[in-house]
């Protein structure tokens, strides 16, 4: 998966979901098991990964844990993600 | 206790013998994970599931009245071991299964002091449970642990294997709120649990056609008993997905409610704020016109989260009176009350003058336009033999429209808190459950209005204040007894969030704040399960004492709001 997938996600998740200021994340920061952003916001994550990565991701195949960091939320995609149509 | 009630005549005498006497071609559920992988099992394929299991667990050495820990992942494997142990005269508690936000030193820590409390003969754990939460069971010379499989048996007979039991015999346990190591075992007879369905069959009119759909953990008195024993003891078929599939794709719910035409669910309130703001309009695509009875539970019900949802969803057939609320407990086998039980009205919706209820505790209700008005949603009335009274804090009961505590009678009551004698004679008195919730009554309709010991809902999961602030405490940089928890209600989620203030030892800590949030953050999340709307850190002194030196909560609170305005705009 290509760096700017990975920086496109990183952007949304501390613009869109996080919004505090101050709060740095990486590709390997786990997200909903440290607190930074609750299993709920993870609908917008899921959305937002089907968009970065141009597939269609079927929600019923993916674990919230398999969505906890940027990196987890890519080789998922790349795992479950089926072209669009 | 229920011999003070006239008798309610039950189609069958226990759980068991209600299981046995289902229609073996009906489906009972179907465990939905995708259009293209899901699976239904009639009552007759469960039954014989249940029955192997019961076998099974009988030659592990299971014994009329042993108790049975199940710690498995949602789904028909589970249910199918707990009718397994009720099936072998024994008393199933299912136990949360770990997911990956829980800390594990956490985790085993409550198992720990569960599994202790529950003298389990038998753990059945499933085959995925990693082995590092196994040592933490407290096991005696006579416990066993065994793992099952999530697949049913390739051959099963229908040979009964179940071991009598009566009415009065304990059919289960199910675990209250509060942390893992804290739960309370709630002691349930098979009794008590029939007549609690029954007083929601007749008070839903509730008919074999109707089907329920859920993603209710069944850790938890909603999933337990509105979506498994209901539909288990009265041949209903239920449509069920696991709350971690839902959390994923919400509409999933209006999806299987269309498709399966579903005529009945329960869901805590945050469900309706939450489905109204995700699922766009042009994906409204739903049928909703078999829904008859969607039951706001668990958590306040809000006027505002009826509304949305309602408005968002009426284009899709949605009618009005399917929109119903109830207020239940596990101690009383699940509900107390349940609005609309003529199938006919939506729950009352009333405005008091807020600043009398503030004060004095007095409902007076005033024009929907009065300015300092507040808005409160009624639960319903009582099922039949349910009797609620408010009562105040010298323990006399108050008239309508006073604010009190409720205390509740019923013939559907809790044996008691298992192998808990001190926790039962603190809540259990002359009879009467004493709830921990406020409210009042008004025209023989129950409104609760809040928690006496600060409890905070956060998506139908109740947390206390007290298990955040220790939390906070245990971070180095927080000076020891000084933070404070509290709950505040996003009308935008439809349910309240944790907001924890707490004061730094030195200042100087103030400039690395964002690490100090992130390290409390993550431990609230790995203990707790749910995560805060916003922790403030604020320099030595900041937070209100009482004259007993203690942080004032509510005066705490005040002042936080104050700074932070935002807080009160969700």
């Amino acid at each position: 998966m290509t760096d700017s997938a990975k920086k496109e996600l990183i952007d949304y998740i501390r613009k869109e979901i996080i919004r505090r200021p101050n709060v740095q994340i990486e590709a390997d920061t786990p997200l909903v098991s440290s607190g930074l952003i609750d299993s709920f916001s993870l609908v917008d994550v899921l959305t937002k990964l089907e968009d970065v990565t141009a597939l269609r991701i079927p929600a019923g195949k993916v674990q919230p844990k398999d969505m906890d960091t940027v990196s987890l939320m890519l080789k998922t995609a790349q795992r479950v993600g089926k072209p669009r149509r | 206790m229920s011999e003070r009630f006239p008798p309610v005549p039950l189609p069958f005498p226990t759980l068991t013998e209600a299981l046995l006497a289902a229609p073996q071609e009906k489906p009972f559920v179907t465990m939905w994970i995708d259009d293209d992988d899901e699976r239904t099992f009639t009552f007759g394929e469960f039954t014989r599931w249940s029955n192997a299991q019961a076998a099974s667990f009988k030659g592990h050495g299971l014994c009329k009245g042993d108790t049975v820990i199940l710690i498995m992942p949602q789904g028909v494997a589970l249910m199918a071991a707990f009718a397994g142990a009720v099936l072998a005269g024994a008393v199933p508690a299912i136990l949360a299964y770990p997911t990956f936000k829980v800390d594990p030193a956490k985790y085993r820590f409550g198992l720990a002091g569960v599994s202790a409390n529950l003298n389990a003969r038998l753990v059945v754990v499933d085959a995925s449970l990693p082995t590092e939460f196994l040592e933490s069971i407290s096991l005696s010379e006579r416990s066993k642990l065994i793992r099952v499989d999530s697949l049913p048996p390739v051959s099963g007979n229908s040979d009964v294997t179940h071991t009598p039991c009566k009415s009065e015999d304990l059919a289960f346990i199910q675990h209250s709120a509060g942390t893992t190591g804290l739960q309370k075992g709630v002691a349930l007879s098979h009794g008590a649990v029939l007549r609690q369905l029954a007083h929601l069959v007749n008070a839903l009119e509730i008919q074999a056609s109707d089907r329920i759909y859920s993603w209710l953990p069944l850790y938890h008195d909603m999933g337990l008993i509105a979506c498994f024993m209901l539909p288990m003891v009265h041949h209903l078929h239920v449509v069920m997905q696991s709350p971690t599939d839902w959390v994923l794709q919400p509409e999933s719910m209006l999806h299987l409610i269309s498709r399966y035409k579903c005529t009945l669910s329960w869901i805590p309130n945050f469900t309706l704020s939450f489905l109204a703001r995700r699922v766009k309009l042009e994906d409204r695509n739903y049928d909703l016109t078999s829904l008859r009875a969607l039951i706001n539970c668990s958590e306040p019900v809000r006027a505002e989260s009826i509304d949305s949802f309602g408005g968002a969803f009426a284009p899709c057939g949605l009618q009005p009176t399917a929109l119903q609320s109830s207020y239940a407990m596990a101690e009383n086998v699940f509900a107390v009350t349940q609005s609309g039980t003529n199938g006919s009205v939506a729950p009352r919706t009333i405005w008091i003058d807020g600043g009398k209820y503030q004060s004095d505790g007095i409902v007076v209700p005033v024009e929907k336009r009065s300015v300092e008005r507040m808005t409160f949603v009624s639960s319903g009335q009582c099922l039949p033999n349910n009797e609620v009274r408010i009562v105040a804090e010298d323990g006399n009961a108050l008239p309508d429209g006073h604010v009190g505590e409720i205390v509740i009678r019923s013939d559907s009551m809790l044996n008691g808190y298992y192998n808990r004698p001190d926790l039962t004679a603190l809540s259990l008195r002359d009879g009467w459950y004493w709830s921990g919730d406020l409210g009042f009554l008004l025209n023989q309709e129950l409104y609760v209005t809040g928690r006496k010991k600060d409890l905070i809902i956060v998506g139908g999961k109740n947390i206390y204040p007290q298990d955040v602030e220790e939390i906070a405490f245990s971070h180095p940089a927080i000076h020891n007894g000084r933070a404070v928890a509290f709950g505040c209600y996003n009308a935008n989620l439809g349910t309240e969030e944790i907001v924890l203030v707490a004061e730094v030892e030195e200042s100087s800590s103030l400039e690395d704040s964002s690490v100090i949030d992130r390290a409390i953050r993550g431990s609230i999340v790995a203990e707790l399960g749910v995560v805060p709307r916003a922790i403030y850190l604020k320099p030595p002194r900041w937070i209100v004492k009482s004259t007993a030196g203690k942080p004032a909560r509510s005066a705490t609170r005040e002042k936080l709001l104050a700074e932070h305005p935002e807080l009160r705009i969700s």
